[in-house]
């Protein structure tokens, strides 16, 4: 049993960081939602189907945790001391080589319904599909904020320039 | 006085049967003449809608031509149009397909050192390079093959939802290429 969890938790831990710092932008945070995660993963005695599911219901509930913490009381009345946001994208060690520091800072900007489509489709290389049984949503709305998105990326970066 | 009185009614009698009668003749006179006109009426009716018939025949007629000289027209337009765009992306190698302004690269299909093959859903870690363009929306990753030194496999994800995985033979590509995949094959070949 215990080898099931080491398992889960060296398959999907640094995966589910990045999505929770890209919804908190901040270490510690991003590191609770994690365990959060992982916990109620243990907790819940409903049987997952296969491996693609228990990744979709570990990113959805990773989500889940960070909306919640973005919305209690405590998190809006403080700010992190140790990060500023301009830094934030530089804490995401994506699982690829090249990368564009400016675009993933601007995508962290975007409001949660453009962001989680966005960094999952571009960051973590998941498909239309996929995304949409992650975040509960219908292809064709995942598709709207994919564009959508792209379009507020492409402002803030303009609004950015010298 | 009486006798003349009675004279008198006669020649009103007479008076008012004359005045019948010409009444009568006159009634019949316009009676006929009415009818003559009604006759010309009904026949000015059926000449008009005859008019108005030939008339409307000629303007439907007329714009069937002209509506399919216009869509002849349009058609000619739109494959002139097509065939230049066409033209210009396998010329330049990028192609630009559906709402989006990202490069598309189906025209790329036809060309010699590109070859589409099915899509592997390889992952960025597997890859040896990744180019991820979230203002053009798209991300490419591309692999040297497996025992081959000049091929180099590309695989393209839009974000329209279509995927989209080619060979490229390293040896054929052009040194200055503009084409997106092939100009990401050499570089992938250069950091593999």
């Amino acid at each position: 049993m215990e080898q099931k969890w080491s398992y889960l938790v060296d398959e999907y831990r640094a995966m589910l960081y990045r999505i929770a710092f890209s919804n908190l932008k901040n270490r510690a945070d991003a590191e609770d939602a994690v365990q959060e995660a992982f916990l109620r993963y243990i907790k819940d005695e409903k049987p997952i189907q296969n491996k693609e599911h228990e990744k979709a219901w570990l990113i959805r509930t990773t989500i889940h945790i960070c909306l919640d913490i973005l919305k209690s009381g405590w998190y809006r009345r403080t700010v992190p001391w140790n990060e500023s946001f301009e830094s934030a994208a530089k804490n995401i060690y994506l699982p690829c080589q090249v990368r564009d520091d400016q675009t993933l800072d601007a995508v962290l900007q975007l409001q949660t319904h453009y962001r989680n489509p966005i960094y999952l489709f571009y960051y973590e290389d998941y498909s239309i599909r996929e995304i949409a049984e992650i975040l509960n949503e219908k292809e064709g709305t995942i598709k709207t904020r994919l564009r959508r998105g792209r379009e507020e990326v492409k402002k803030i970066l303009t609004e950015r320039r010298p | 006085m009486g006798i003349q009185e009675v004279q008198g009614n006669s020649k009103a009698q007479a008076y008012q049967k004359k005045k019948k009668a010409g009444q009568a003749e006159g009634f019949q006179e316009s009676f006929l003449q009415n009818l003559k006109n009604r006759d010309q009426a009904k026949k000015a009716v059926a000449d008009t809608q005859t008019g108005l018939r030939q008339n409307m025949a000629d303007a439907q007629t007329g714009l069937r031509q002209n509506m399919a000289d216009a869509q002849t027209g349009l058609k000619q337009n739109m494959a002139d149009a097509q065939t230049e765009t066409k033209q210009k992306a396998e010329n330049v190698g990028v192609g630009r397909i559906g709402m989006t302004t990202g490069i598309r690269v189906n025209a790329a299909a036809t060309q010699e050192a590109l070859q589409a093959v099915e899509v592997r859903h390889m992952s960025y870690e597997e890859s040896d390079l990744v180019k991820i363009a979230v203002t053009e929306g798209y991300t490419l990753k591309g692999k040297r093959e497996d025992g081959a030194d000049v091929r180099v496999y590309v695989e393209a994800k839009y974000d329209d939802g279509r995927q989209e995985a080619y060979q490229v033979e390293i040896d054929r590509v052009p040194e200055n290429t503009e084409h997106m995949i092939e100009q990401f094959a050499l570089e992938t070949m250069k950091e593999g």
